[in-house]
């Protein structure tokens, strides 16, 4: 089995105890390194979308965007906002509540961090691999909107409870179309793992599950559409709408507490993306034939650490580069069209999305089984290796005894 | 499970100290001068009116009473769907044997000896599961109907539907309650 983040941990535990520092001290060093590495991609997106979003928007209304912090192009700009906010004053209103306003941007930090755990980034890289990854993700990742409701109760004012109203209404409306376009690639692919989903998708572009079937083609664009939806990004920033609420449930939030809704806004941008980019666009796969069978390969021999940690990085480009394109569509469209009113997001959603996806569901369950008694075969395209890499990954899972220990069982494997 | 467990708790230590961390270094850095002016809630400039406590639409409350329903029948589809979607990998006659064996081991959680679902057997499997959720989902898309029917997505309602405009003419205490 390819080693995950978590043996990663367990490899620097050993490598810790090596160096004679106690058994409890390695076992905390090497939890703190692993859990670092997920954490680094929570603010490392963030930082680089925050960029990106001014730089783009800037262009797309004929500005420069940040041009003077860290030379022509500006990119320290994310840092030094940091800078400046760390250093403003931290209000809390008296009317509000004072404990539930403190705690909201934890609530939603929290989450957006937690649901980082269950995406694979590479093949191996992922902290936690579980049969049951997607699902627990969709749920730990829709626990942000509490923070949000939370935020807009507590802050005592009138615009921040709209806002929180309105960010509760569209987050259950919005979710039930996404949860719809997310079942469908869990029919073709027959599983929940995101490892696996992702490794069904090798071979060639004609693999990627959005060019399974009709079906799940479309599916992937009401996905996007409700992801965006639940990013609270435009058009669909009904929560925030300056324009409207004034800053909606960021109303009475300042200095560092308010930039943190922000940060978990755009690791959540880049979560949902990372799950469109495994669930339809092929996960850490190019698409090209030969190349991915490089990226699957058997990986053994002396060099097989090496190799499969080269391979993990190569994955992890193409994923990430994959997700950062769906992201930048993002915020194309938030500079692009204008903000719906709340009545039109909700019939958005409760009009066309539900029914849209609904019908679409029921045609990708139809699909494979017309397939079948039509005699055809219900897997589109013609994998290389005749599925052979998917089986031996479902062969690697299946034998208990490799499980990945967790970063906290005392006795790790040995190092490379 | 413990794996699980202990994932959790570390991520939600780190988020929580990675808020908790920035913001104690930043009490050495910011100031704190509260003034009346400043903890008072921002309505535009003006002095706020009444608590904002308040009564907040309904409408609110009958899209989250609607779709809560709806979510948790969503999260049936996803076991159901791992079902159905290994069913149907299993009834394509071009499955190498390796995989056959694999998957339908896996789907019947765990059996004594090796077993392969033969591809006639899983299509029965398939259509089984399809009716199932026909049945499942027409239930769920029948009272999807009859809300949409009844006008409860709409945002806008109309200020003057039938009954409430019988009841306003016949203007009798009774018909109002």
């Amino acid at each position: 089995m390819t080693p995950t983040l978590a043996d990663t941990a367990t490899t620097i535990q050993s490598i810790l105890q090596g160096w004679s520092i106690s058994e409890s001290l390695a076992m905390f060093l090497a939890a703190v390194i692993h859990v670092a590495l997920v954490a680094g991609f929570f603010g490392l997106p963030a930082g680089i979308f925050i960029w990106a979003e001014r730089k783009i928007s800037g262009r797309i209304q004929d500005r420069l965007g940040p041009t003077r912090v860290g030379g022509k192009f500006g990119w320290l700009q994310a840092i030094a906002d940091g800078g400046k906010l760390i250093q403003k004053e931290d209000l809390v209103p008296e009317d509000a509540d004072g404990p539930l306003f403190r705690v909201a941007p934890y609530v939603v930090v929290v989450s957006s961090l937690a649901a980082l755990m269950f995406l694979p980034f590479s093949d191996g890289w992922i902290a936690i691999s579980l049969d049951i990854g997607l699902y627990l993700m969709l749920a730990v990742m829709s626990l942000e909107v509490i923070g949000v409701i939370l935020a807009g109760y507590a802050s005592g004012s009138k615009w921040a409870l709209f806002g929180g109203m309105r960010e509760a209404a569209q987050m259950v409306s919005y979710e039930i179309p996404m949860s719809i376009c997310v079942v469908i690639p869990i029919i073709t692919a027959g599983s929940l793992n995101l490892n696996e989903i992702g490794g069904l998708q090798s071979g060639h572009l004609g693999n990627w599950i959005i060019f399974h079937d009709p079906f799940s083609f479309l599916a992937f664009f009401v996905y996007f559409v409700c992801a965006t939806a639940s990013c609270k990004r435009a058009p669909f920033d009904l929560a925030e709408a300056e324009s409207e609420l004034v800053a909606g449930f960021l109303t009475e939030y300042s200095g560092f507490r308010w930039s943190f809704f922000f940060l978990a806004e755009y690791a959540s941008m880049f979560t949902v993306c990372g799950i469109a980019v495994l669930l339809f666009l092929g996960g850490w796969h190019t698409g090209i034939p030969g190349l991915d069978g490089i990226l699957d390969g058997p990986r053994y021999g002396s060099d097989a650490y090496v190799w499969t940690w080269l391979t993990n990085a190569l994955g992890f480009g193409v994923f990430f580069g994959k997700a950062s394109v769906l992201v930048c569509v993002q915020i194309w469209v938030r500079w692009t069209l204008p903000r719906l009113r709340i009545d039109q997001v909700m019939m958005t959603c409760l009009k066309y999305l539900v029914p849209i996806s609904c019908v679409l569901f029921l045609g990708a369950v139809i699909w494979p089984l017309a397939l079948s008694f039509s005699g055809k075969t219900t897997i589109w395209g013609t994998p290389t290796g005749e599925r052979a890499a998917p089986t031996m990954r479902l062969e690697s899972i299946s034998s208990p005894a490799d499980q990945s220990p967790t970063a906290s069982t005392s006795n790790g494997e040995t190092g490379p | 499970m413990a794996n699980l467990l202990n994932h959790f708790l570390l991520f939600i230590l780190a988020g929580v100290g990675m808020l908790l961390v920035p913001l104690l270094i930043g009490r050495f850095l910011r100031p704190k001068l509260p003034n009346e002016d400043k903890v008072a809630i921002y309505e535009c400039g003006e002095p706020t009116i009444g608590s904002s406590y308040i009564q907040f639409d309904l409408r609110f409350y009958t899209v989250a009473l609607l779709f809560i329903i709806f979510d948790v029948e969503i999260a049936f589809f996803f076991p159901w769907a791992l079902v159905y979607g290994n069913a149907m990998q299993l009834a394509d006659t071009g499955l190498n044997d390796r995989a056959r064996e694999v998957i339908s081991e896996r789907l019947l959680t765990a059996p004594q000896e090796a077993v392969s679902i033969t591809p006639e057997a899983a299509q029965t499997l398939g259509l089984t599961g399809f009716f199932d959720i026909l049945v499942f989902f027409g239930v769920l898309m029948v009272g999807f109907a009859y809300v949409w029917k009844r006008g409860d997505l709409d945002w806008i309602r109309a200020v003057g539907s039938p009954d409430i405009n019988a009841a306003s003419n016949t203007a009798e205490p009774g018909d109002a309650a």
